[in-house]
């Protein structure tokens, strides 16, 4: 065991005995999301959270940035008690990118990346001006997710590929320690996927980014996630690396079908495909 | 794969390469981004001055015209004059600088608060609700504010002094609970539907509705008909102190809102990812309910039922400008106040010497204004 001290430098996440449900509080027991789940996120990995629809995950990543208020249990980032912390103080550290993002307003996309720089400025209401700063960060936010030429288009009118991109430079531009994905591949055509994965994983080595993504894509999780972490009705089923979790026998017993894993012919990692 | 990083061939910018190399040292430069399209202080102050400008142009074009058209060089005479006198001073013997300084500018003044108001509740809402098409006339916050504003009429108050005081907080009672109903109708758990919140206003005016008249057929008849040319947005020119009374209570709520421009701006993302880009969204929201329900029970309680400039004028500077609300809530605020004067000099010219409320013309362009782009957006709300 660490001493806390270190503790708080090499764990991004600290989560013990989280229990949540949706509704009134007395009725927590009956339909619970997440029940007693202890687990801990090392810092500068990439972690997927895997798990069948309804299993939490989406919910558990809403608790670690505090969209969702905690009802039982404790969750640390770096050290610090979440609860205990300020919003603004948890954007600078954690950034979170949606599952979808509808936006009816016209919203230049440079405008929709700057707001990642909200949480950096305090004020009244966060009033405050762009710096040069801020344009340098959102501007090279941007060409790392190949928006910068969009800049002066409407959110509205871009694809929603090219939102997504631009959510993902919103979320790099909040210059976080951790970063939260809810499905980042969800809408993404294949080129777009690749590059996302590789992206991540570039600011995972270069910044030491902690990297948390929710993902059905078993073979990209596989492929780019140091950890996984499989979910299945609010419980951890199986948590480990890669070759750990991406068992035949583990994913027939979670998602209930048959499944075929052989190895990927560059990397060598497991590789899922279904049967006929 | 296309390498991107870089070698995008349409960033104009030369920094941007250095920026992209030096990866996340990318902090420390200051490169002039241009190109980069931002909202600075400059550019903020520009528009605000610009629209300051038109404002005051609008205001003395406004006062040129009544029963009897006046000229702008005498307009400007009388004002410049004015403002050189002490309050107490002088005897008022000239008709022109009577009806021009205590009738016409009062009103015109009046006007412009009240359109003003309007329009920053607009945008407020709007972002609040996530939805480009609320309005507080039309999601039944005004008709809230009415029902308040009748009650204390027609139960006690009478039209002292002190009532023009206490109307208003009755009037933003109304408002608030009104604005906290539609509120928790429209939050469903898949976020705001326009549909939703259209049918809670329709609602919510009927059943306003149905109250006040009501209120009115079990009153004296007498109050009973000076409330209804009340509600229809009817009314002389104020006096100072009125005008001033008024003035504090819509000085304070815009206020407030102005303080959360920027976190509206976040807000239209909807309050998960508000949240989790640093926002209080629960004191955010606060705030625009305070703030939303004290300008519409002001105005209301002093002009009656004005509806549509909030949608309007809102619409239009965001298509025109920007979408920032730290441009928009301003900018919308001072046209909307340039909106309504204009309205009310054609209510009070058109069919001179005699009246049209100003809410009928208000509606007359606002109403198809409304239809048109509800018929427009069908295909992005249609979830």
């Amino acid at each position: 065991m660490n001493s806390p001290s270190s503790n708080t430098e090499t764990m991004a996440y600290s989560i013990s005995h989280l229990n949540f449900g949706y509704g009134t509080s007395w009725a927590q027991t009956r339909d619970a999301v997440l029940s007693d789940l202890t687990c801990t996120i090392e810092s500068g990995k990439i972690v997927g959270v895997l798990g069948p629809n309804g299993s939490g995950k989406s919910t558990l990543l809403k608790l670690l940035t505090r969209i969702l208020r905690l009802q039982v249990g404790t969750i640390e980032l770096f050290g610090r008690d979440l609860q205990a912390m300020s919003q603004a103080d948890i954007a600078r550290t954690v950034a979170f990118v949606p599952q979808e993002t509808q936006q009816s307003f016209p919203f230049t996309l440079a405008q929709m990346v700057l707001m990642g720089r909200y949480p950096h400025h305090s004020g009244w209401g966060g009033w405050h001006w762009e710096n040069s700063a801020d344009l340098a960060v959102a501007h090279s936010a941007m060409i790392d997710l190949d928006v910068a030429h969009l800049g002066t288009r409407l959110i509205t009118d871009v694809s929603g590929g090219e939102r997504q991109r631009a959510i993902i430079a919103r979320a790099i531009a909040q210059m976080p320690r951790v970063l939260l994905l809810d499905e980042p591949t969800a809408f993404l055509d294949l080129h777009h996927q690749l590059e996302i994965a590789r992206i991540l994983r570039k600011l995972n080595r270069e910044r030491r980014l902690t990297v948390i993504m929710v993902s059905h894509d078993l073979n990209l999780a596989s492929q780019y996630c140091d950890h996984l972490i499989l979910l299945d009705r609010g419980r951890i089923v199986k948590e480990g690396s890669p070759e750990e979790v991406i068992e035949p026998e583990i994913l027939e017993a979670v998602y209930r079908c048959r499944v075929l894993v052989d190895r990927h012919p560059q990397s060598g990692m497991p590789r899922v495909s279904l049967p006929v | 794969m296309k390498e991107t990083i870089g070698t995008s061939p349409v960033t104009p910018i030369p920094s941007s390469e250095k920026v992209a190399q030096q990866g996340n040292e990318g902090l420390t430069l200051k490169p002039t981004m241009s190109s980069f399209p931002s909202l600075t202080f400059g550019r903020w102050l520009f528009w605000i001055g610009l629209f300051l400008f038109m404002s005051v142009v609008a205001l003395i074009g406004c006062l040129r015209f009544g029963t009897q058209v006046l000229e702008f060089s005498r307009i400007l005479d009388i004002l410049f004059q004015e403002m050189g006198r002490t309050p107490a001073g002088g005897t008022e013997s000239d008709p022109t600088r009577v009806i021009l300084l205590h009738v016409r500018l009062p009103r015109v003044l009046l006007a412009f608060f009240v359109g003003g108001s309007l329009a920053a509740v607009g945008v407020a809402l709007q972002a609040l609700l996530r939805n480009p098409l609320a309005d507080p006339f039309v999601i039944g916050i005004s008709s809230g504010a009415a029902l308040g504003a009748a009650m204390a009429l027609l139960f006690g108050i009478g039209l002292s002094v002190w009532s023009l005081a206490t109307l208003p907080v009755c009037a933003f009672g109304g408002a608030l609970v009104s604005l906290l109903i539609v509120y928790r109708i429209s939050a469903t758990h898949f976020g705001f539907s326009i549909y939703t919140l259209l049918l809670a206003g329709v609602v919510l005016n009927a059943i306003f509705s149905a109250f006040i008249m009501f209120l009115t057929s079990v009153a004296d008849p007498n109050r009973a008909f000076g409330m209804y040319a009340w509600l229809m947005g009817s009314r002389t020119g104020p006096d100072y102190p009125t005008l001033g009374i008024l003035g504090i209570y819509l000085g304070v709520g815009l206020v407030l809102l102005a303080t959360q421009a920027h976190s509206l701006n976040l807000l239209t993302l909807g309050e998960e990812a508000a949240r989790s880009l640093g926002v209080e969204v629960e004191r955010v929201k606060k705030l625009i309910f305070l703030a939303s329900a004290l300008l519409t029970g002001a105005v209301v309680a002093f002009s009656g039922l004005i509806g549509f400039v909030g949608l309007i004028v809102p619409h239009a500077v965001r298509l025109a400008l920007s979408a920032d609300h730290r441009l928009l809530l301003p900018i919308a605020g001072l046209a909307g106040g340039v909106f309504l004067m204009v309205a009310d000099t054609v209510a009070r010219t058109l069919l001179s010497p005699a009246e049209i409320p100003v809410g009928v013309v208000t509606a007359l362009v606002g109403g198809p204004v409304f239809l048109y782009l509800l018929m427009n957006h069908r295909v992005r709300f249609g979830t």
